[in-house]
């Protein structure tokens, strides 16, 4: 039987918890607050409390009271959660400043479900099939990403890019979902880049950030990877390193230092920061447009509610020419998630299609033409969704990162 | 360890098979987890957890549930939001079946010509109000204050207020005009103006013989299972003022003096909400309250609501309540929220579903152990005075607690709410801990809180309140105690036995166990 020792670590989140159930229900317009979980949303009919945060932190109350244990049916509901955080937004949500929900000082729903993952992890619940393969290939010394590519395809898109030093001050950590999926976008990145005159460098030997591992809740396997990549960027004399992925972002930033203890010895910025601080300054010269469009921004939950990266991307795209913005009914800490994260996506594809599918139909309220966010993994699972959805949808909305929507105009 | 695994129906039992064929295998569950889920309610002491939950999708399903229940002697709980603070949507005792109402959320139809609307029970008031917004319309009152999350037909089983509201409109009951109720024999009802099989559509709760949808209001969900509930709507007044004023000493009568007056003076007040000293201190203490860190005098607020339909008549109104207000010495705190004025976070930013949330959690683990019931405004000063009293009685008892949680249990009332005619809202009890504490099981901690629950309860009982919702814990308790008459008790077990012989439906509550 599991030890439970992560979980109770968390115990005072859990027990905390109060069962107001507005992680699941919660509809409150005066402060933009429509529904809460994505999952428990996509379920529909067969919504069941397990599938959001009330249900799970009751059977959490009766797994450390002894009642129940830890198994492989438990692990197949916990890992339908995308991690979005959105039910600790609602948990502490006075929403206003003057007004604070003492529950917000100690339960963090996210840091929960990772502690659970890791007991599921330690005693041999998960991870569950596909989320295996994908820890195994990020381990394996000739792929070191999860897709379970040969880790030289990784860097194939460099050799076009002479430019890319491999020492600098400023450094980029290509991470894996953009290189092996994404690889136009980061071409893209460069053309922005280049026009600008600003030098980049990355390395070679960068390996996977980890995260897909310490989101399903395998820590251990993260360790050394994290000691290998800062060693690479430390030797490399970086300053600043930047990354193009959320998920990579997140993972540098917050998880890093958390799980080292200690700060990194240099900052970590995430590409739509580079990209502010360009557009601010003037640097990208745009082609002269005519008319504008209307674009909607979608806030990665590894970027928003993760590492509150709210305003940077919204200030960017009004630097853009030619772009108009509208929000979404759910925007920022109201959010509603892709569907992709946690790794839901790998293991209940389905599951995270028809999460981005509602995103989608929000973006088209808008009226806006280009869904536009700053995650390959929301790209790649709105992208999917909307090649599913009707070609009424298709006509009016296009989704693109916003990375190749500056490309585009300049 | 896990005997409660063992516990249940398997799938392979034939009642389950004959559930499943209801309700198809997408809504029925009887996985462990699925079964914890639902095993517990805001309270962190009570627990029951049942052998199957289903979420049915309409009338006809509970129905057939509900027959099948009877022949086989399984109770059954209807769930709305699952918020009730004393367990009063959970089996009481583990086993038997939880019908999950959540499914059923649509809106069945917006009569906009006879402010009627018609909904299915497990809606929540966030979401019947968010749609009726894009109309002007609202439901007068609120709802709960967990109107979030908490199904209007939960709340109709409850008398439910303090979502906002409630001093104009008064509980939700109020409101009703019409519920569909399959009884617990499986038979499908509607009341009001629908008894009549030849109405069209829902108009008027009263008439058609006696008012039995009195018989569900309130029913602590006892006598039938609501489906559908139609409600009065109301256009929403385009003008509002809210202010919030700090109270001078012996704040409980003045703040009880002031209810009064707005009564006697026939002022159309739409929200009054008194929140005594303790909770204002020790919110400030907390870090909850920063806009009333800087009161000097840490002393209770009072605050208002008022809505109207022109400029003329806002301030006509405001001009006399400011008058009572002035008149009791109370000081206006500034008009926007960061001066403190939390009356017009209540009402413009939809703080009256959360403020009570608030008052939860105010340490890690602490939660309530509380019941709602009503009084008059005349009565509650004493009342709380009581709760003090009480609280000092048991000092004993509290240091037991605190010696294991080190934080104190805290003994009290929430905000005191101006309900219809001259009567409050108070949530009271105690704050404390469930048995889990810093990675140990203290079973002791569930002992002294079962205990003092009961004990504070039945002090205020005494005190002759009106307990509205009950749940697990109070429905029992009242029937433990004695408190009510037996006459009374005869006539509720009769109505009991004639609608439910098996006593399936919420089995317990009230005492009413069955064979």
């Amino acid at each position: 039987m599991s030890e439970l020792k992560n979980l109770k670590e968390e115990w005072k989140a859990v027990f905390s918890c109060m069962s107001c159930g507005d992680c699941g229900f919660a509809i409150r317009p005066a402060v933009g607050r429509y529904l809460t979980c994505p999952v428990k949303e996509a379920k529909g009919d067969e919504g069941f409390e397990i599938y959001f945060s009330r249900g799970r932190m009751n059977i959490l109350k009766s797994i450390l009271e002894g009642q129940i244990p830890l198994s492989k049916e438990l692990a197949e509901f916990v890992y339908q959660c995308s991690e979005c955080g959105n039910c600790t937004e609602v948990c502490h949500m006075s929403q206003n400043e003057y007004i604070v929900l003492n529950t917000s000082k100690w339960i963090d729903h996210v840091k929960v479900w990772e502690a659970l993952r890791k007991d599921l992890v330690e005693a041999g619940f998960a991870p569950l099939d596909r989320h295996g393969k994908l820890i195994d290939y990020m381990k394996d010394d000739n792929m070191r990403n999860p897709y379970g590519e040969e880790e030289a395809k990784k860097f194939e898109w460099v050799s076009e890019f002479p430019e890319i030093k491999e020492k600098g001050e400023l450094m980029f950590f290509g991470g894996c979902t953009m290189p092996l999926r994404q690889v136009d976008t980061l071409k893209s990145m460069m053309k922005i880049l280049k026009a600008a005159g600003k030098d980049i460098a990355m390395s070679k030997d960068e390996w996977c950030c980890g995260s897909i591992a310490l989101r399903i809740g395998d820590e251990r396997s993260v360790i050394d990877i994290i000691k290998h990549n800062i060693e690479i960027f430390k030797n490399m004399g970086a300053k600043t390193i930047f990354t193009a992925c959320a998920g990579c972002y997140r993972t540098w930033k917050k998880d890093y230092p958390e799980l080292l203890g200690e700060e990194l010895p240099f900052e970590v910025k995430h590409i739509t920061e580079i990209l502010v601080d360009m557009l601010n300054n003037n640097e990208i010269p745009f082609k002269s447009v005519e008319g504008s469009e209307i674009v909607t921004w979608h806030d990665p939950c590894h970027l928003g509610r993760h590492m509150n990266l709210y305003e940077i991307p919204r200030a960017a795209l009004l630097k853009i020419p030619g772009l108009e913005l509208k929000e979404m009914k759910r925007n920022r800490n109201n959010a509603w998630c892709c569907g992709a994260g946690g790794g839901v996506k790998s293991e209940f594809p389905d599951l995270a299609l028809n999460i981005s599918k509602e995103r989608i139909k929000e973006a088209v309220d808008t009226g806006a033409q280009i869904l536009t966010t700053s995650c390959p993994f929301c790209i790649g699972n709105l992208s999917d969704a909307y090649k599913e959805m009707e070609l009424d949808v298709q006509e009016k909305i296009t989704v693109i990162d916003i990375i190749d929507l500056i490309a585009s105009k300049i | 360890m896990f005997y409660k695994i063992l516990r249940g129906l398997t799938k392979l039992s034939e009642v389950y098979k004959k559930l499943e064929e209801i309700v198809k295998e997408k809504y029925i569950s009887n996985s462990i987890y699925v079964r914890h889920a639902y095993s517990r309610n805001v309270d962190p002491v009570l627990q029951g957890v049942p052998d199957i939950v289903i979420r049915p999708k309409d009338a006809q399903e509970i129905s057939e549930i509900l027959k099948i229940a009877n022949i086989e002697n399984i109770p059954v709980t209807p769930r709305g939001g699952g918020i009730c603070e004393f367990g009063g949507s959970k089996p009481i005792g583990d086993g038997g079946i939880i019908l999950d109402m959540k499914r059923m959320n649509k809106i069945i139809n917006l009569d906009e010509d006879n402010l009627i609307v018609t909904v299915e029970a497990g809606i929540s008031w966030g979401k019947l109000n968010e749609y009726l917004c894009h109309y002007g319309l609202y439901t007068g009152c609120m709802g709960p204050g967990s109107g979030m999350s908490a199904a209007v037909g939960g709340s109709i089983s409850h008398h439910s207020v303090g979502g906002g509201g409630c001093a104009k409109y008064g509980a939700c009951t109020n409101q009703l005009v019409s519920l569909e109720v399959v009884l617990p024999t499986g038979d499908i009802i509607e009341t009001g103006s629908q008894a009549n099989k030849y109405s069209k559509f829902p108009f008027n709760r009263f008439g058609n013989g006696p008012d039995l949808a009195g018989l569900f209001c309130g029913d602590n969900g006892i006598f039938g299972v609501k489906t559908n509930v139609s409600l009065q709507m109301f256009p929403r007044p385009p003008f509002a003022a809210y202010k919030t004023f700090q109270l001078p000493r012996k704040e409980r009568v003045i703040s009880a003096k002031i209810m009064n007056e707005i009564r006697q003076k026939g002022i159309d007040v739409y929200d009054v909400m008194y929140i005594m000293d303790l909770i204002v201190r020790i919110g400030c203490e907390q870090g909850m309250f920063p806009f009333w860190e800087n009161l000097k005098k840490k002393r209770g607020v009072i605050f208002y609501t008022i809505e109207a339909n022109s400029e003329k008549e806002l301030d006509e109104k405001v001009k006399q309540i400011d008058e009572i207000m002035i008149n009791n010495k109370t000081e206006e705190l500034g008009s926007e929220i960061s001066d403190g004025n939390i009356a017009k976070w209540h009402y413009t930013e939809q703080g009256h579903w959360q403020f009570y949330h608030n008052l939860w959690g105010m340490s890690p683990c602490m939660e309530p152990l509380t019941a709602e019931c009503f009084s008059s405004i005349d009565s509650y000063p004493e009342i709380l005075n009581d709760i003090d009293q009480w609280d000092m009685e048991h000092n004993e008892d509290m240091q037991k607690i605190l010696s294991i949680t080190k934080s104190r249990p805290i003994a009290g009332s929430g905000p005191i709410l101006l309900i219809d005619g001259n009567n409050v809202e108070i949530t009271c009890g105690f704050t404390s801990f469930g048995s889990y504490f810093d990675g140990v099981n203290h079973e002791i901690l569930k002992e002294i809180d079962l205990k003092l629950w009961k004990s504070l309860l039945e002090r205020v009982t005494k005190s002759g309140v009106q307990w509205y919702m009950m749940g697990d814990f109070m429905s029992r308790l009242m029937v433990d105690i004695g408190a009510y008459t037996p006459e009374y008790y005869n006539f509720m077990t009769s109505i009991k036995q004639v609608l439910d012989p098996k006593m399936i439906l919420s089995r317990g509550k009230f005492n009413f166990w069955g064979k």
